[in-house]
């Protein structure tokens, strides 16, 4: 029998108080690992979505949404400069038009309803202005008009991140300048297009090239063109209306982002997609933070019972330790001996409060989740309709639809990290529990066996 | 040789220092049998703490085999404990879960005997003192006071000590056992060549051991 073999015999000597310290730590170590699980859980959802969709950045001119607000599109010049930052691997460069009766022989499949008619009235008012001598009954029947996208990459308008879907034909080149389209489903069922027809936009005959489909019906409602055909039917050469920038890394998104606001000034409003995504993972961050708070409560609340129980063995064997000692025990045996107790009750709360925790963790991880979820939700809802925008807005639209998913996708992930995070917390529990009765320990004079007697 | 000079003990307290032990004095010979005798509060366990390297004298010398045990440093204390010295108390002090066989094989632990021979050692000590083989194995708690206090004989005895200081060690039990247990140290004394050194009220043992002191008000008197 040593100092380890006597350790262990002794934490078991009272199986009653081994019985409640025992289930006492377990439930505090159970509670680590649940929350470890949970922070675990929830810092990977926050890595993938920030992973996701951290590096792209929408540059739009300034004070422009859409077709709505005013300003100046973004110049050839300013496209340069974006292009030539530092880290941008990538641009798609996007101008966006609308056409009316007059534009092209085209019929739009969309219904013009109570938002086309806003529109409608908003743009006949500007226009009365300036004449004076509009009346109603001289004003045309507003139409609802055909957006025109002309892009350097057609699968930037996808709205599922992806790659566009052709349901007949092929993709454009988005590089060229030749009058060729892309036309959406709904249009072309609408004007019976099927590939290879031709239709008049702009004075222009333009070659249906493909059909495309997005489950969007804004934008099954629309054309895509090449940017430079766009660019050139309504004599605007060079200009683009938004710029969606990749960058390398999302690691240089927030200076890649600065490098942009000092090149083009007050001239565009850029926004990234990883300050979004930060945004919306606040609330994931809270339950990182909350279950890292928790961590440390059930540790500190683990070690103040191995503590006191060490405490109090140490003070009611203060006698037995006095014998030890001198019939020629050295302090560290002593000391080892009951680090050792110490260990072995910790080790048995560990296992059980691993099995507890293997049992809560999921269960635990699923309600702080669902009910972060619930109050998200309803902040989304009071965000309003989406929509007048064009392929940036997609893109948003794609980063919206992630990070919705987070919620719902966090898992209760028992990683060997994890497990060994567990066992060194125990270990650390174990130990700080056992530095002051250590000391308790160190100050007994073997004198007072005598004394006492 | 247990040599002791002047050796004086004085305490700190509230009302100022109390001296419990005085400059005493005293010589027992190797293989002696030696009695201390005094009332309560006399300085007697003090004293017996002082040559046991439980405690440290405020002055004088303890020598014991031309060795000032008072000026080693303490982890030469804890060695001269496991070796040199053998206690023995008037409440045994023997580890409640530990058997009789496991209390003696702990003295042997700390005075670093190879661990596959403990067992053997154990036994036969065990076996000198009159303890049955069913009996070593029984706990403390499953043995007499008697019984008890054999198997802290045999403790005592376990690294071949140079002196067995011996604090009231038949004060817990009737007079019978008790002068069986004298007997034995009596005896071990003579076989094993120890040098006993008993604290003790009984003045019928104390007239029986090869020298008595006895100490009044921390001062030495021979008798």
């Amino acid at each position: 029998m040593n100092v380890i073999s006597r350790g262990i015999k002794n934490a078991l000597r009272s199986p009653l108080r081994t019985g409640a310290i025992v289930l006492m730590l377990a439930i505090s170590i159970g509670l680590i690992l649940s929350m470890l699980v949970a922070r675990s859980s929830v810092e990977a959802k926050i890595a993938s979505v920030k992973a996701l969709s951290g590096t792209g950045i929408v540059i739009t001119p300034a004070g422009v949404n859409g077709f709505a607000g005013g300003g100046d599109p973004l110049t050839a010049d300013q496209v340069a400069s974006i292009t030539k930052t530092a880290h941008i691997a990538s641009i798609s460069s996007t101008l966006t038009d609308q056409m009316t009766t007059t534009d092209t022989n085209l019929t739009s499949s969309l219904q013009l309803g109570q938002f086309g008619r806003r529109q409608a009235r908003s743009d006949t008012a500007t226009s009365s202005t300036t004449t004076t001598a509009t009346t109603d009954t001289s004003r045309p029947a507003p139409t609802p008009r055909i957006v025109v996208t002309g892009t350097t990459n057609p699968n930037s308008i996808a709205s599922n991140g992806g790659t566009l879907t052709i349901t007949s034909g092929a993709t454009i080149d988005g590089s060229s300048s030749a009058l060729v389209a892309l036309v959406g489903s709904d249009l072309a069922t609408k004007n019976n297009l099927t590939v290879g027809s031709t239709f008049t936009a702009y004075s222009q005959t333009i070659t249906v090239a493909g059909i495309f489909t997005s489950g969007n019906t804004f934008q099954d409602s629309g054309l895509i063109m090449p940017l430079a055909t766009v660019q050139s039917l309504t004599s605007q050469a060079g200009d683009v209306s938004s710029v969606t920038a990749t960058v390398d890394s999302s690691d240089n998104v927030d200076a890649t982002v600065a490098s942009l606001k000092t090149t083009l000034g007050d001239k565009a409003d850029i926004t990234s997609q990883a300050t979004q995504a930060a945004n919306s993972v606040t609330s994931l961050q809270s339950i990182s933070n909350l279950a890292l708070a928790g961590v440390i409560g059930a540790t500190v609340a683990g070690a103040v019972i191995v503590l006191l129980s060490m405490v109090m063995i140490v003070r009611e064997r203060r006698r037995e330790i006095g014998v030890i000692k001198a019939i020629g025990a050295t302090n560290a045996k002593v000391i080892g001996q009951f680090i050792t107790e110490a260990l072995t009750l910790t080790i048995i709360g560990a296992a059980v409060g691993l099995v507890l925790g293997v049992l809560v963790s999921g269960p635990m991880t699923t309600s702080l989740v669902t009910s972060s979820q619930s109050s998200t939700a309803s902040t989304t809802t009071a965000g309003g309709p989406a929509g007048f925008a064009g392929g940036a807005r997609a893109a948003f639209g794609r980063g919206a639809q992630q990070i919705s998913n987070n919620f719902t996708q966090v898992t209760a992930a028992l990683t060997p990290q994890v497990f060994v995070s567990a066992i060194g917390i125990t270990l650390i529990i174990a130990i700080v529990g056992s530095a002051i009765p250590a000391w308790f320990i160190a100050r007994i004079r073997p004198a007072e066996v005598l004394r006492t007697e | 040789m247990l040599v002791v000079k002047n050796l004086t003990k004085t305490f700190n307290t509230a009302g100022g220092k109390v001296a419990a032990l005085e400059n005493v004095t005293l010589t027992v010979e190797t293989g002696q049998f030696a009695s201390i005798i005094g009332k309560s509060g006399s300085g007697k366990s003090t004293l017996l703490s002082m040559l046991g390297a439980l405690d440290v004298p405020t002055s004088g010398s303890i020598e014991v085999d031309d060795v000032d045990i008072a000026k080693l440093s303490s982890g030469k204390q804890t060695d001269y404990r496991a070796r040199k010295i053998g206690f023995v108390f008037q409440h045994y002090n023997l580890i409640p879960n530990l058997s009789a066989l496991q209390n003696v094989m702990l003295a042997l632990e700390f005075g670093h005997m190879p661990a596959g021979k403990r067992k053997a050692r154990a036994t036969q000590l065990l076996s000198d003192v009159g303890l049955e083989p069913d009996e070593q194995l029984r706990k403390p708690s499953r043995l007499s006071g008697g019984q008890q206090q054999r198997v802290s004989i045999a403790r005592a005895l376990a690294n071949h000590p140079a002196i067995i200081l011996a604090d009231e060690p038949t004060g817990n039990l009737d007079s019978e056992t008790g002068q069986k247990i004298f007997d034995l140290l009596h005896r071990l004394s003579r076989s094993e060549n120890t040098t006993i050194l008993a604290v003790t009220h009984d003045m019928d043992i104390a007239g029986k051991t090869d020298v008595t002191f006895r100490l009044k008000d921390g001062k030495m008197t021979t008798i």
